[in-house]
C-alpha cells in the first residue's frame, strides 16, 4: 500500500496524526480492512521519518463523588444533637449526675472511634454498606457487646453508655445509608417519653433497639454482590483510636459539665454547625487536587501555582469553620442571658470551636494517608488535656478543650499544609494508592 | 535486583502435571469466549491438575462456572482493592534501593524499546517483599524517580514510535497509580506448578513471569485476540486524551512484550493474530497456531427459510453494531420480509453505545424488523433459527459465534477481520469492516437464494468438524501442555493457514 494514500486513509479515520506505527496498522487493519501483516508493513511506513514536536496533553479529569443527601445528613445531625442534648435533664434527674456522667466518660470516646473505625473500613467506600449488609451477624454481636461488656464493667452507668453508644453509631449508618429521617424519627420519638419523665433506660433501650432494627432494615436494601475488601483494618484500627483521642479531648476538661441538664450541650452547636459548614466546603477539595495538575506538563517549571486551588479551599474551609462558630458563639452568648454561665462560657465556647477545627483537619491529614502523624497529634492533644486537669489550675472554663484543641490544631495544620501544596504529589502517592 | 531463590523439587515426571492457568476479567467470574473456551479446556483436559489464578476487580462478583474435582482456584489477584500484602517486608535499606522501583517499570514498560529483563528483575522484587511495594510508591522519592523515568520515556525519538505527548501532572498521576497495580500484581503469590498457562499478553502474564523467573517452569501462553491490538482499537474509540492513550497504550504493549520474551510457547487461536505477533517481535519459532474449536452436532437442521438473519455478540463498538443495523437497513431495501435478531447483552461501561444503536435503529426506522433479543443462554439455539448469520466486527480473533454458525450449518457473512477469513473460507461471504454495502449485498444474495445459502451451510458443518472442531482444539492443547511439561519443545511449530 502506498505510504501517502495509507496516510491519508488512518488520518481520515481518526482525525488526527497516529499516535505510533502500532495504531496505523490497527486503524488500517479495522477500519480499512487490510489483512494484519500489510497493514504492519503499510503503518511502519507511513510515519513520518522526522519527529514531530512534542505536543501537551490535557487529561479528563475524574468525575467527583455524589455530594447528593449531604445537607440532609447535616440537618439529620444537628437535629440529632440538639434532641440529645434534651436527654440529659431528664437522665440526670433519674439516674443521678454521677451515673450520666461516668456514662457520658465513656459514650462520647467509644462512640466517635466506632464512627472513625466504621467509616474508614466501610462507609467512605463505595460498596461499604453492602459489605456491611454481609455483615449483619457481626453487627448484631457488636451491638450486644458494646451494651453488655459496659454493663458488666461499670452498671447503670455502663448500660446507660452502651445504649447511647449503639444509638449514635447505628445513627451513622443510617444517614449514611440516606435514611437520616429515620433516625430523626427514632430520635425525636425517644424524646418524648423522656421529656415525660418515663424510666429513662428502658426508653433507651427502645431507642437504640429500634435502631438496630432500621439499621438492619436499611442494610437489607444493600444487599448485592459485596466485594470482599474494602478498607484497611490497619487503617480503621488507627482512625478509631483518633476517635478515640477526639472522644477523651471532649469529655477530659472537668471545667465542662455535661450533666447540669441540656445547657452544656447546647454550647456545642456553634462549634458543630461551624464544623459542618467547613467541612462541606473541604468537600470541593475532590475537585481542585486534581484540577491543580491538570494541563501542567510533567517535563519542565511545574510547581508555581499548583498550590493555590486547594489551599485556598483549606482556608476556605477554616475561615468557614472559625466564622461561623464565632458568631454563632457571640449570639449564643448575647441573644440567651437565660441559660446560665455554663452554656455561654467564652472558654467552653472557645474550646468547642477549637476542637471542631481540630477535628476537621485530623480528619483531612488521615483521609490523605498521614495516619500516623494524626494519631500522634491527637495524643500529643489529649496528654496535654490530661496535664491541664492533673495541674488542677484552670485560669478560666474550658482551659483543657483549649489547650488540647489549640496542640492538636498546632501539630495537624503544617503537615496538611504540607501534602496540600504539592498536589500532584499527594495524589499520585496518597489518595489514589490506597 | 538480588538473588533468585531454588526451584522447588519438581513434579514433571509424575504422572498428573499440574498446570497454572492465569486469567484476567473472564474464567470463572466472567461470561464470554475466552472463558467458554477456558471450561472447555479444564473440563476435557482432566488428566492435568488445573489451578486457576483470576485476577479479578474487588466487586465480589460470584463466579459464573463451576469447577470441577481437579480444578481449584488458587488465590485471586485483587486489582485496585484495599487489601495489602502482610509478608515481605523489606528492610530500610532495601527499601531506599527500592525507591527506582516505579523509574525501573516506566522506563522499560513505556519505553519503546524499553529493556524487558529489567521489568522482570523489577517484579521479581515484588515477589520477594510484597509489602514493600506499597510503600516504595507512596513515598515521594518514588514519584519523583517515577518522574524522572517518564521524562526519558517522552524524550525517546523513535521513528516508528511517533512523538510522544507531554503527558499533563493527572495523567502521570493515573499512570503512577497503574504502574503501582502492575508491581501489585507482581508481588502476589503463586503455588508450586508444573506449567503456566496465561491467556492473555497483559496483565495475566505478570504472575507466570515472575513465577517462571523464579524457578524456571515453562510457560505457555494463549492469546484468543491479540492483545496490544485491542488496547489500541480501546484507546482509539475511547477518545481519551492524547496522553491517556499513550499511556495505556504503552502499558499494554509494554506487558505483552515482557509475555512474549518469556513464553516459550505462544499459541495463537489464528494465523492472523499470529502475524501480529510476529510484528510486535515475538521470535516467529515460539508460535504455534491453535484453532479454537465447537463440538460439532450430527447432522444440522435445515434452515427455516423464514429470511431471518441472526447476530451474536456482545453491544459493543468492537462489534461495530452502527454497521450492521445500516447492513439491516439496506437489505431491507432489497428483501423487505427480512428479519433482523441481534442476541446480545451492552457491554458494562458501553451502555452510551448501546443507547447510540437503539438511536440508530430509530432513525433508520427498523422498527420490529430488526430486534435486540438481549442476552442468550442458548447461542446455538438462536443460530439454528437463521437463515444467515452475520457479523460485523472490527476485531475478532476466531470467534465462537462464527464456529457456532458453522456448527448449525448455517452460512455466515462477515468482516473479514482477524481469523475470520480463514475460517469461513467456502462457507460464506466476507467483505472490509465497515463496508455495509457490501455486507448487505452478501445478505440479500443468500436470503434470496435459500439453497445456495444451505449448501454454504452445510460445508461450513463439514469444514468444523474437519478443522475445528473441540476434540481437535482439545487435543492439540494436551499434547502442547504435555510437552511442555516434559520439558520438550513443542512439535510441529509452524504457521500455516487452514486448509
Amino acid at each position: 500500500m502506498d505510504p501517502a494514500r495509507a496516510r491519508l486513509l488512518v488520518e481520515a479515520r481518526l482525525g488526527r496524526r497516529p499516535q505510533d506505527m502500532l495504531e496505523a496498522a490497527v486503524v488500517l487493519e479495522a477500519w480499512v480492512g487490510v489483512p494484519a501483516q500489510r497493514a504492519l508493513a503499510a503503518a511502519k511506513a507511513l510515519m513520518p521519518a522526522t519527529p514531530a514536536e512534542a505536543r501537551p496533553s490535557v487529561g479528563r479529569l475524574p468525575r467527583p463523588s455524589s455530594q447528593k443527601g449531604v445537607l440532609l445528613e447535616g440537618a439529620a445531625f444537628v437535629i440529632s444533637v440538639i434532641a440529645i442534648a434534651l436527654w440529659a435533664a431528664p437522665l440526670v434527674s433519674s439516674l443521678g449526675a454521677t451515673v450520666v456522667r461516668h456514662g457520658l466518660m465513656v459514650t462520647l470516646p467509644l462512640t466517635i472511634a466506632l464512627q472513625w473505625g466504621l467509616r474508614r473500613r466501610w462507609l467512605d467506600h463505595p460498596h461499604g454498606l453492602a459489605q456491611l449488609a454481609d455483615r449483619a451477624l457481626l453487627l448484631l454481636a457488636g451491638a450486644c457487646a458494646t451494651v453488655g461488656l459496659p454493663t458488666l464493667v461499670l452498671g447503670p452507668s455502663g448500660m446507660l453508655a452502651g445504649l447511647l453508644t449503639v444509638t449514635l453509631t447505628g445513627g451513622t449508618i443510617l444517614i449514611r445509608k440516606r435514611w437520616a429521617l429515620v433516625y430523626v424519627a427514632i430520635i425525636l420519638v425517644a424524646t418524648v417519653p423522656l421529656m415525660a419523665g418515663l424510666s429513662p433506660l428502658p426508653v433507651l433501650a427502645a431507642a437504640a433497639g429500634a435502631t438496630a432494627l432500621a439499621v438492619a432494615l436499611a442494610l437489607r436494601t444493600s444487599a448485592m454482590p459485596a466485594p470482599s475488601s474494602t478498607g484497611q483494618w490497619e487503617r480503621a484500627v488507627a482512625a478509631g483510636i483518633i476517635g478515640i483521642g477526639l472522644g477523651l479531648m471532649l469529655v477530659l476538661d472537668r471545667t465542662v459539665s455535661w450533666t447540669e441538664g441540656t445547657v452544656p450541650a447546647l454550647a456545642l452547636l456553634p462549634a458543630t454547625f461551624a464544623s459542618f459548614w467547613g467541612g462541606y466546603h473541604l468537600r470541593h477539595l475532590e475537585r481542585e487536587m486534581p484540577r491543580a495538575g491538570s494541563g501542567i506538563p510533567v517535563i519542565g517549571e511545574r510547581t508555581r501555582g499548583l498550590a493555590r486551588p486547594p489551599l485556598g479551599v483549606l482556608f476556605g474551609a477554616l475561615g468557614r469553620l472559625m466564622v461561623l462558630a464565632g458568631v454563632l458563639s457571640v449570639g449564643l452568648m448575647v441573644l440567651t442571658p437565660w441559660l446560665g454561665s455554663s452554656a455561654r462560657d467564652a472558654g467552653v465556647l472557645l474550646g468547642f470551636a477549637l476542637l471542631a477545627l481540630a477535628t476537621m483537619l485530623v480528619s483531612l491529614l488521615e483521609s490523605m494517608g498521614g495516619g500516623a502523624w494524626a494519631l500522634f497529634a491527637v495524643m500529643c492533644a489529649a496528654a496535654a488535656e490530661v496535664a491541664v486537669r492533673v495541674d488542677g489550675a484552670d485560669p478560666f472554663s474550658g482551659t483543657g478543650l483549649v489547650v488540647g484543641g489549640a496542640v492538636a490544631v498546632v501539630l495537624v495544620l503544617p503537615p496538611v499544609v504540607v501534602l496540600l501544596s504539592r498536589p500532584a504529589s499527594t495524589l499520585a502517592t496518597a489518595l489514589w494508592i490506597p | 535486583m538480588g538473588p533468585l531463590p531454588p526451584d522447588p523439587p519438581t513434579r514433571l515426571a509424575l504422572a498428573r502435571p499440574r498446570v497454572l492457568l492465569t486469567t484476567e476479567g473472564t474464567y470463572p467470574y466472567v461470561m464470554g469466549g475466552v472463558s467458554s473456551w477456558c471450561n472447555v479446556l479444564v473440563n476435557s483436559l482432566t488428566e492435568f491438575d488445573w489451578q486457576v489464578l483470576p485476577i479479578v476487580p474487588p466487586d465480589g462478583r460470584k463466579r459464573m462456572f463451576e469447577l470441577p474435582d481437579h480444578v481449584s482456584e488458587v488465590g485471586r489477584i485483587e486489582v485496585w482493592s484495599e487489601t495489602l500484602p502482610q509478608r515481605g517486608r523489606p528492610r530500610p535499606l532495601q527499601r531506599r534501593a527500592a525507591s527506582r522501583l516505579p523509574a525501573v517499570l516506566v522506563r522499560n514498560l513505556l519505553g519503546w524499546e524499553g529493556d524487558a529483563d529489567a521489568v522482570v528483575d523489577a517484579w521479581v522484587w515484588c515477589r520477594r517483599f510484597p509489602a514493600g511495594v506499597r510503600s516504595v510508591f507512596r513515598s515521594a522519592r518514588g514519584w519523583s524517580a517515577f518522574l524522572g523515568g517518564l521524562q526519558d520515556v517522552l524524550d525517546e525519538r523513535v521513528p516508528e514510535a511517533g512523538t510522544p505527548p507531554v503527558l499533563d501532572l493527572v495523567e502521570a498521576a493515573k499512570l503512577y497509580q497503574t504502574l503501582y497495580w502492575v508491581a501489585r500484581t507482581a508481588a502476589a503469590p503463586t503455588p508450586a506448578t508444573d506449567v503456566l498457562h496465561v491467556t492473555a499478553a497483559g496483565w495475566s502474564a505478570i504472575p507466570a513471569v515472575v513465577h517462571k523467573t523464579l524457578h524456571g517452569t515453562p510457560l505457555v501462553l494463549t492469546e484468543h485476540g491479540v492483545y496490544v491490538r485491542e488496547a489500541y482499537l480501546a484507546a482509539v474509540r475511547n477518545g481519551d486524551s492524547p496522553g491517556s492513550r499513550f499511556a495505556a497504550t504503552r502499558v499494554a504493549r509494554g506487558l505483552a512484550r515482557v509475555a512474549y520474551a518469556n513464553a516459550d510457547v505462544v499459541s495463537p487461536v489464528t494465523d492472523a493474530n499470529a502475524y501480529w505477533e510476529m510484528g510486535l517481535g515475538i521470535d516467529p519459532s515460539k508460535i504455534h497456531v491453535l484453532y479454537n474449536g465447537l463440538r460439532q452436532t450430527s447432522t444440522p437442521t435445515p434452515p427455516p427459510r423464514a429470511r431471518t438473519v441472526v447476530s451474536v455478540g456482545r453491544i459493543d463498538p468492537l462489534k461495530d453494531v452502527h454497521t450492521m443495523l445500516r447492513v439491516a437497513a439496506e437489505t431491507l431495501r432489497y428483501v423487505p420480509g427480512a428479519r433482523f435478531l441481534h442476541y446480545g447483552p451492552v457491554t458494562k461501561s458501553e451502555e452510551a453505545y448501546g443507547r447510540s444503536c437503539t438511536a440508530l435503529h430509530e432513525r433508520l426506522g427498523l422498527g420490529e424488523h430488526f430486534r435486540f433479543m438481549g442476552p442468550t443462554d442458548d447461542p446455538n439455539g438462536a443460530v439454528r433459527d437463521a437463515d444467515v448469520v452475520l457479523m460485523t466486527s472490527i476485531s475478532e480473533g476466531l470467534p465462537m459465534s462464527i464456529l457456532e454458525a458453522m456448527g448449525e450449518g448455517r452460512p455466515v457473512v462477515s468482516t473479514g477481520v482477524g481469523g475470520v477469513p480463514d475460517v469461513v473460507r467456502g462457507c460464506g461471504a466476507v467483505a472490509a469492516p465497515g463496508d455495509d454495502h457490501a455486507l448487505a449485498m452478501a445478505v440479500v444474495t443468500l436470503l434470496r437464494n435459500p439453497d445456495l445459502a444451505w449448501r454454504l451451510g452445510q460445508r461450513g458443518h463439514a469444514r468444523l468438524g474437519r478443522i475445528f472442531s473441540e476434540a481437535a482444539c482439545v487435543d492439540g492443547y494436551r499434547d502442547l501442555l504435555q510437552t511442555v511439561a516434559r520439558g520438550a519443545a513443542p512439535q510441529d511449530v509452524s504457521i500455516g493457514l487452514a486448509a
